[in-house]
């Protein structure tokens, strides 16, 4: 790889300082940024280590549901937080998804969100696809078995992250900062774009000199039911063919207010509003399911070899649909 | 049964001589069995201890050399270092086929910690991803960033990198050959033809129950966890160490000696430990050529081993293959008649295939065997070449058309099998994964259910015979330790542990009590370990050295204790003189010795070896038909092999097969972008494998049944039948017949929305 500057920073403020130089990468727990320097996809002259300072970042939940998760948390903190896994099992099962035990425990929360790609073509160095500066994604015309079947265009690329839709579905905010900005917060689900929406080199409004800071979900009241069901080719670790992240505030036996959030299937976690429509105010049996899958699904478009997703999503929207209703 | 090009059936015409017999004998060579006719020993006075005696032998015995592999003690190739060695990588073509019109290495020469660039010569590249250029610098982080700096100029060639793309309408040709006559020029060349196919169409066209499809198999990676390569430790003097990964300790010294411009005796091939061949690492290679090619010219010990990128695109492959069948079955299960057509791919080699119908008797049969080439690495030998492939075709034709005549599938086999031996077996395996109590039997599962559980049988054949070649030497020292020496390769099958064994059980010590040593040139010669052939190879030779040796003991022994060495002999309590009733322990005889102790050479016995070796396995799957998810949830399987040399590294094979299996199943396959000439997963996250949270109950089974007094290989039978095992079990559970490897949930999610809409 190419040689560069390594900074080790010990406050946010001096990486801030750091990442104003242009090319200056922020480093965290290096689980992706790491295979991307060695493949030569990114060739940055400085990286900016963040963990001379992250480790001091925390989960902090309160007793209504509201969450802090410092942008330097690790991913298996996450999965092995005792309570959190009470209060939000989303989180916890999206967590657990990810990676294996060793990826998790380096791997932080700030960086998962900001991870790059994985779809293959873009991930080698000798094929010059749209993510890298050419003119076309190889996917379209492909193997896309992995891509996108929803907000696809120009770009097929699928989200990789598993934290992403669950941390979606539970309204969650990132913080941002910056040296030249003032912290400011935006919606997750506006944090990422479409290929179609931004610059098609991104996944997110990050613009260089940015880092996240946290992340926060706000209050919950009313009693919310979570779930992240992610379905892998292969189930000792793989990246997501299709995922499903729920969270219902129920009233009695019926779904009060739902957000129901797609990972694996778009460039972006994909809010399904269609099924969230068909299941608020309904008691949730399969057949219910069923039309909450049909809706979230309806806009779908799949390339020549990804199809499948279509039923696979609607079966793991059942499948999720049986957690929260406490039927599986 | 098996077709074999060119296996002599007969025995030679000419007599044997005095005292001789003739016997068909299994040799590897390149991986494949080859049987050759040879003169052996007309009798074997001593053979193997009668079963009921055996203390070690036939039993569980951890692997000797365990402790050093898992606490990281065991030195691979990998782990070799010299002082002033350098580290050497390969440029790779990133064309399926190039012209190198112009390799400029002078920039990447001059880079910080290089010492050398060197162009391969090639002028154009045959397949993707051959190496063009190698660079040895002082750390591999520099040799690998030199590589960047090489500036090659391609020159245009056509290529084609898939099945498709091989066989269509004016493909480009991929490997340049001289054609018969009469012959178009295309890249599906025709190998073998046997049967009368329009006999064969006509009795399949007049049968009650007939189907055609086309199956077909992906090319699979052999996935060494080392990968290949070899450290040369060649210091500039007159003499080197060639530390390989290799499956042939004798495959690689000699061309290395001549890549080094040494004389042959001042080489050693040094085998210590090695992380798996599976067929695919014999002799030098490319990467152990160009290592003592770099060596002899700086004087320097190098470490040439693959990245793992080069292992996926030039150490070989396992061939894919389509195979066109078509079948016919009679209402009462049996098979009629069989027509194959079957290409192989095998990049640019022919790949393997044994040949159709496999193992089963079919009334009439007829096939074409073809390879079709690609620009793509040439396959290799992969444990049980061909065999998993014919397998695939065979076993998912009978259950297709059991089905329609609607038959058992466990009888249906039988009932197309003459061996009885497959007949147990099967009857053995069913009973284990609960066929008797099993819902579909004759009909599958019903696509509507949710979650459905299936059951498929598959067996397998293998020679598994030994060859002449090793020298084994037990050598018995004052003190009491004993070692026994070959030259011969662990492929972490257990080789140490069994040499150990067998000499520890003729001389009544524990199996701790003596030393293997393997691995060294220079010692007894041994022969490669390919085709399941090292244990029938070795374990005779070992057997001899030990009763040998033993016999030598009580000959020196038997004056000292005025007794004659008949009336001794050797179990745990050491000495026992029959003539007197006295013993003596072990270490007290040993002192008796004279100062060198005492040693015994032993060779290979045609009658301690046997060959033929058959298997069953039973999977059982569930299908979720919501997310086309296949889970194994139980695999059966049983091989029989005359004597089990060591029950628990037996079973170790049994189960490894079973997991590459299922692998295969479910998850390998090598991805190509034939519109771009590129792969997409050469490696470890792309090409899947199956990991923990896949595997299923494994149940290895040890056929004591088979009671042959004699020793041959399995590990090849084990990994034959499994995947076809599980396809089929997925077709008992939903309905779904997946006819291209590997069963993915697309491939099960897309087929099940097609019978729905079927029905
Ligand atoms: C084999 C493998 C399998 C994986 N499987 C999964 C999976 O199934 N699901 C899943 O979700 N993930 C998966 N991952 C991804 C893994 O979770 C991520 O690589 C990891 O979360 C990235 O975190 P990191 O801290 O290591 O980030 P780094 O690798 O250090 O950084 C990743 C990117 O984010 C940027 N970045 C890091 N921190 C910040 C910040 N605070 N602000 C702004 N930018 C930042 C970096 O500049 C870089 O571009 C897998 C990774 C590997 C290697």
């Amino acid at each position: 790889m190419k040689t560069f500057e390594l900074h080790l920073p010990k406050t946010l403020d001096e990486a801030l300082a750091l990442l104003e130089a242009p090319a200056a990468t922020p480093l965290a727990g290096g689980q992706d940024l790491l295979t991307e320097l060695k493949e030569h996809l990114v060739a940055p002259d400085a990286l900016v280590d963040l963990r001379g300072f992250q480790g001091a970042d925390k989960i902090e939940l309160a007793a209504d549901g509201a969450l802090s998760i410092g942008a330097g948390v690790t991913v298996a903190a996450l999965e092995h937080h005792a309570e959190l896994a009470r209060r939000w099992p989303i989180l916890a099962e999206a967590a657990a998804s990810i990676a294996s035990p060793q990826i998790r425990t380096q791997a932080t929360v700030g960086g998962n969100l900001c991870q790059r790609p994985r779809c293959w073509y873009y991930r080698n160095e000798a094929l010059v696809c749209l993510k890298k500066g050419g003119t076309e994604c190889f996917s379209y015309g492909g193997h896309n078995k992995y891509n996108a079947i929803l907000g696809g265009g120009p770009s097929y690329i699928v989200h990789p992250s598993d934290l992403a839709p669950a941390l979606v579905a539970l309204d969650a905010e990132v913080e941002i900062a910056s040296k030249k900005a003032a912290r400011r917060r935006v919606k997750l689900a506006s944090f990422f774009t479409l290929p179609a929406e931004g610059d098609v080199l991104r996944e997110n409004v990050l613009v260089p000199g940015e880092l996240v800071t946290a992340v926060h979900v706000p209050a919950h009241a009313g009693n919310w039911k979570s779930t992240y069901l992610k379905f892998k080719e292969r189930s000792s670790f793989d990246w997501a063919l299709s995922a499903v992240a729920i969270a219902a505030r129920m009233d009695g036996g019926k779904i009060a207010e739902v957000r129901v959030v797609l990972g694996g299937v778009a460039p972006r976690p994909w809010r399904a509003s269609g099924a969230e429509r068909v299941l608020t105010g309904r008691a949730v049996d399969d057949a219910v399911a069923r039309e909450a899958g049909d809706a979230a699904l309806a806009g779908a478009e799949p390339l020549s070899g990804n199809a499948y997703k279509i039923p696979l999503t609607k079966g793991l929207i059942v499948k999720a649909l049986r957690r929260i209703g406490g039927r599986a | 049964m098996i077709l074999r090009e060119q296996s002599p059936q007969d025995e030679p015409k000419t007599p044997p001589a005095p005292g001789k017999k003739w016997q068909r004998v299994t040799v590897a060579e390149n991986g494949q069995e080859v049987e050759k006719w040879i003169e052996v020993d007309a009798a074997s006075a001593e053979g193997w201890p009668e079963r009921a005696k055996m203390r070690l032998l036939n039993q569980d015995i951890t692997r000797v050399d365990g402790p050093a592999k898992v606490t990281g003690a065991a030195q691979y190739a990998h782990d070799m270092r010299a002082p002033r060695m350098v580290y050497a990588r390969f440029l790779r073509c990133p064309k399926p086929a190039a012209k190198i019109e112009k390799i400029s290495l002078e920039a990447a020469a001059k880079m910080p910690r290089v010492v050398t660039a060197v162009s391969l010569g090639v002028e154009e590249t045959r397949f993707l991803g051959q190496p063009i250029a190698v660079v040895a610098a002082e750390t591999p982080d520099a040799a690998e960033e030199a590589l960047r700096a090489i500036e090659v100029a391609y020159g245009a060639l056509p290529w084609v990198l898939t099945h498709e793309q091989a066989v269509a309408e004016n493909a480009p040709i991929a490997v340049k050959r001289k054609l018969k006559e009469g012959e178009k020029p295309g890249n599906r060349v025709d190998e073998r033809k046997s049967g009368d196919r329009d006999a064969v169409r006509a009795a399949i066209e007049a049968a009650p129950h007939k189907v055609e499809f086309t199956y077909t198999l992906p090319v699979q990676h052999h996935a060494c966890l080392e990968t290949h390569g070899v450290m040369v430790d060649f210091r500039g003097g007159g003499e080197a160490v060639v530390h390989a990964s290799t499956q042939g300790t004798f495959t690689v010294h000699d061309d290395a000696a001549e890549k080094l411009g040494l004389p042959a005796a001042k080489v050693r091939a040094n085998v210590q430990y090695m992380g798996g061949g599976f067929g695919s690492k014999f002799g030098l290679g490319v990467e152990g050529e160009w290592a003592c090619e770099l060596a002899r010219r700086l004087g320097r010990p190098v470490h040439l081993l693959l990245t793992r990128a080069d292992e996926f695109l030039f150490a070989g492959n396992r061939s894919g293959a389509v195979q066109k069948l078509a079948g016919a079955m009679a209402a009462d299960g049996t098979l009629l008649a069989l027509d194959a057509e079957v290409d192989k791919l095998g990049g640019v080699s022919r790949g393997s295939f044994p040949g159709q119908p496999y193992i089963y008797k079919v009334g009439q049969s007829s096939s074409a065997i073809r390879y079709v080439y690609t620009n793509t690495d040439g396959a290799r030998a992969m444990r049980g070449p061909g065999h998993p492939q014919a397998s695939f075709g065979i076993e998912s034709l009978i259950d297709e058309l059991a089905y329609l005549a609607g038959q058992d599938l466990l009888e249906v086999r039988k009932k197309n099998l003459e061996d009885k031996v497959y007949h147990r077996q099967l009857e053995r395996v069913a009973r284990e994964i609960g066929w008797y109590e099993h819902p579909h039997r004759a009909k599958p599962g019903a696509h509507t259910e949710e979650l459905g559980v299936g059951i498929g049988f598959a067996i397998s054949t293998w020679g598994g015979g030994g060859s002449p070649a090793c020298q084994v030497d037990v050598r018995i020292q004052r003190d009491g330790s004993a070692t026994v020496t070959c030259g011969t390769q662990d492929l972490g099958t257990g080789t140490r542990t069994y040499m150990a064994t067998i000499v520890a059980e003729l001389l009544g010590l524990p199996a701790t009590a003596v030393e293997a040593r393997i691995g060294s040139s220079e010692y007894g010669a041994a022969n490669p370990s390919g085709g399941s052939t090292t244990v029938a190879s070795l374990a005779p030779a070992v057997l001899e050295a030990a009763l040998g040796a033993r016999a030598k003991l009580y000959a020196a022994l038997a004056p000292a204790l005025k007794t004659k060495p008949e009336a001794l002999s050797l179990d745990v309590e050491g000495l026992l003189d029959a003539a007197s009733g006295k013993r003596m322990s072990w270490k007290q005889l040993c002192a008796l010795l004279p100062s060198e102790g005492l040693s015994a050479r032993g060779e290979w016995k045609q009658a301690h070896a046997g060959r033929g070796v058959h298997g069953a396995q039973a999977a059982k799957v569930e299908v979720d038909t919501l997310t086309g998810r296949v889970r194994v949830l139980k695999m059966v399987g049983i091989h029989d092999c005359g004597i089990p040399m060591n029950r628990l590294t037996l079973k170790s094979q049994i189960n490894g097969g079973m997991i590459q299996a299922l692998s295969y199943a479910l998850l390998e396959e090598r991805v190509l972008e034939p519109a771009l000439g590129a792969a997409l997963n050469a490696d470890f996250e792309g090409y899947k494998i199956a990991g923990t949270l896949e595997m299923p109950e494994l149940v290895p089974l040890v056929d004591d049944d088979d009671t042959r007094q004699v020793v041959m290989g399995m590990s090849e039978a084990a990994i034959i039948p499994g995947h076809s095992a599980i396809a089929n079990a997925v077709h008992n559970a939903c309905g779904l017949r997946v006819r291209d490897l590997p069963i993915t949930p697309d491939k099960v999610l897309m087929g099940l929305e097609k019978l729905r809409t079927q029905s």
